[in-house]
């Protein structure tokens, strides 16, 4: 790559973005002052996060974020994003929270920090019930949709043979769409989406073959927010002890917050 | 679970083609004016102001609109300037659909610039006035069917917009997809309404070309 | 905040463009070769066929020329397996590609074949060739060869939409990115660099495209 173009795009760019470099480096100090929290939460997740027929997201990880707006004292601004999409956005300055079925893993905990956990995720690989997968080694020669840089994508990576095709999609949309129309042998994903999806008995049903890991969802911070990490802490640790945690996961989840979150 | 009627998925889609409209016609005049003013700077004399105008064109054909929309879309956040989606896509889509009308508008004026030009500053026109007076009216006789057309191109290319998140038609067809678990009827349906924007424009345009057949 | 620019994460990952790169190019030239085929049935249609079929090949050059290519890949890919048809997503990429390259193939080709002089389908005629023969041995190669800039342009307008089959997780060009996107999350650096890359691709692919255009249609000039 020759030098001179890359400086060319930068000094292009630096135009572009004239004016911004006055921003201050604490984020909750911006949310306070600006009045408004913008939060990432899912469009494609349910029951965490997904579209209604208003086309406004609902779902559980939707209800933890606007406490938490309530909680800071400011108007929310829901963002809602696809899976690939969480991390660019806040490391982009697009959001200032991350409650966006999030969990932890070495490459992410590189870019950005995290707050505690609000929750808690079963992935797992679902395919037809004849379909014979008891483990990762039974996903030879078979090929398993993810989501691109999700949790499950980095697991399924780590742990399926190499013969194993893995199809990576950019949103849990065209995940889930790739099993429904029978494009791939296996999915894995979340637990909870799975059954949101069975109840509305698609023409294929997945059925649970293994579990690949439980992972507690986090609430996303850019890197170095610590101040505004602590505040997310409390709150979540307050909804928790008040019962809002629980009501939030009985109303979405049908269950109740697991004890080893 | 929400159960989506026929009638509730046409509604929510038309709702979302407001946003693939309102994105186009921004486009349209947005990347008009700064077409103009490319093109402008393709037919001049100065060397400096023609080839930088010459080599934004050709970069942007070059690349795919996809690539310039996520450069777009996440580049200025690294000089902390925040670029929503729809932002975004407005300002890739301008830049790209300025390139392929200046373009287009230049392909006609230098058809009938040739020999015309010399015929008018033989007149003691001025350059300016040449263009001015005898050049552009022809030319935007000549340009009206192709910009009508290309008009298509950018109501089409707005779906890419979806891919970064602004929920348009395209990304309302998506969600709406993945709530009624039913592609076939959604999907067909987002084409159906994409086909009602585009096909009139596509028919103005071949209407034109006939009426404003410089041939003749 | 300034974030830094880090091009170093970007070498790692070198097999995964080269990849790419491999597929993107593979996309093109299938998905070229089966378009043109289907320009020139198309048009032939139209000239030798019974008016049900004209009026079908119309309504498909209007309807994919109508609609946005993403749309047309998601409808095959996603939609149509509803009805029992189902196939890969390179498959699915490829068949997009070349049905939308068709539709403009039809146009770009049935302008060709109208410039041809009347006098040469009646030239051929009189020799005793039929008009569906005059078509193929007489007609076709001009058009084609009056032709072949538009159609070049149209094949990298093509690639350049292919940008959008990783959608559908083929692991083309886009998809290299978008997955050490997911790795290392420096989107930036990632995409100028890719960006950079279709630039040479393109320029490539002209390059074969003129080349093609000298030697196998013989156009004997430069485009």
């Amino acid at each position: 790559m020759p030098r001179s173009v890359i400086k060319k795009t930068i000094i292009a760019l630096s135009v572009v973005a004239m004016g911004a470099f006055g921003a201050s480096a604490d984020v909750l100090d911006d949310i306070s002052q600006r009045g408004t929290v913008r939060i990432a939460v899912p469009e494609d997740f349910p029951p965490y996060g997904a579209m209604g027929i208003d086309m406004k997201p609902a779902g559980y990880d939707v209800d933890v974020a606007n406490h938490v707006a309530e909680k800071l004292g400011v108007e929310i601004d829901l963002v809602p994003v696809i899976g690939s999409n969480r991390i660019p956005s806040l490391q982009t300055d697009k959001v200032d929270l991350i409650i966006s079925v999030l969990g932890k893993s070495p490459e992410r905990e590189a870019v950005i920090d995290f707050a505690d956990a609000y929750g808690v995720l079963n992935n797992s690989v679902f395919a037809e019930k004849d379909s014979g997968i008891a483990g990762a080694d039974d996903l030879a020669g078979k090929s398993v949709s993810v989501l691109r840089g999700g949790i499950a994508d980095m697991l399924i990576t780590e742990a399926a043979p190499e013969t194993t095709e893995i199809k990576r999609y950019e949103d849990e949309n065209s995940n889930t769409q790739a099993f429904l129309s029978g494009q791939v042998d296996a999915i894995a994903t979340g637990d909870i989406i799975i059954s949101a999806l069975k109840a509305r008995s698609p023409r294929r049903m997945p059925e649970e073959m293994f579990v690949l890991n439980t992972s507690p969802l986090y609430v996303g911070v850019k890197k170095g927010e610590t101040r505004l990490a602590e505040k997310v802490n409390e709150i979540i640790a307050e909804m928790i002890a008040d019962g809002t945690l629980e009501a939030i996961s009985q109303k979405w989840l049908g269950r109740g917050v697991p004890d080893k979150m | 679970m929400t159960d989506f009627t026929l009638q509730q998925i046409i509604y929510a889609l038309v709702l979302g083609a407001r946003w693939t409209v309102l994105l186009s016609l921004s486009a349209f005049i947005l990347g008009g004016i700064l077409g103009l003013v490319l093109m402008l700077g393709t037919i001049s004399q100065r060397k400096w102001v023609k080839l930088p105008a010459l080599g934004f064109i050709w970069l942007v054909q070059a690349t795919p609109l996809l690539m310039q929309l996520f450069l777009i879309f996440f580049g200025p956040a690294l000089f902390g300037k925040d670029v929503p989606a729809w932002m975004a896509a407005c300002i890739a889509l301008t830049l790209w659909s300025s390139a392929y009308l200046a373009e287009i508008w230049r392909g006609s004026v230098l058809a009938v610039q040739k020999g015309q030009t010399e015929a008018a500053l033989s007149l003691a026109m001025l350059r300016g006035q040449a263009l001015r007076y005898v050049v552009l009216p022809q030319a935007v006789r000549m340009a009206l069917p192709p910009t009508a057309g290309f008009m298509v191109q950018i109501v089409k290319s707005t779906a890419l917009a979806s891919i970064v998140g602004f929920t348009e038609l395209m990304k309302t067809g998506n969600i709406l997809s993945n709530v009624t678990l039913d592609p076939f009827v959604v999907y067909g349906l987002v084409a159906i309404v994409y086909f009602c924007l585009c096909y009139p424009l596509s028919l103005v345009s071949r209407k034109m070309e006939t009426v404003f057949d410089v041939t003749r | 905040m300034i974030q830094s620019f880090d091009f170093s994460a970007l070498s790692d990952y070198s097999d995964v463009v080269r990849h790419g790169v491999y597929i993107t190019l593979l996309l093109i030239t299938v998905g070229a070769a089966l378009g043109l085929a289907v320009s020139i049935l198309c048009v032939w249609a139209r000239l030798f066929c019974p008016a049900w079929v004209r009026i079908a090949v119309t309504s498909y050059v209007e309807f994919v020329r109508n609609t946005p290519f993403l749309i047309q890949l998601f409808f095959i890919f996603f939609g149509l397996p509803q009805l029992g048809v189902s196939m890969s997503e390179m498959t699915a990429a490829i068949v997009a590609m070349a049905i939308n390259l068709g539709a403009y193939g039809t146009e770009i080709v049935r302008a060709g074949v109208q410039a041809t002089a009347k006098g040469q389908w009646e030239a051929a005629t009189s020799l005793g060739m039929t008009r569906n023969q005059a078509f193929w041995r007489v007609v076709l190669m001009p058009a084609l060869q009056k032709m072949w800039p538009t159609l070049s342009s149209q094949i990298v307008i093509v690639m350049m939409g292919s940008a959008v089959v990783s959608q559908i997780a083929v692991q083309d060009l886009t998809f290299a990115a978008n997955f050490i996107q997911s790795r290392t999350f420096r989107a930036f650096e990632i995409y100028f660099v890719v960006t950079a890359i279709y630039i040479v691709l393109a320029a490539l692919v002209r390059l074969a495209l003129r080349l093609i255009g000298r030697w196998v249609l013989a156009t004997g000039e430069v485009p």
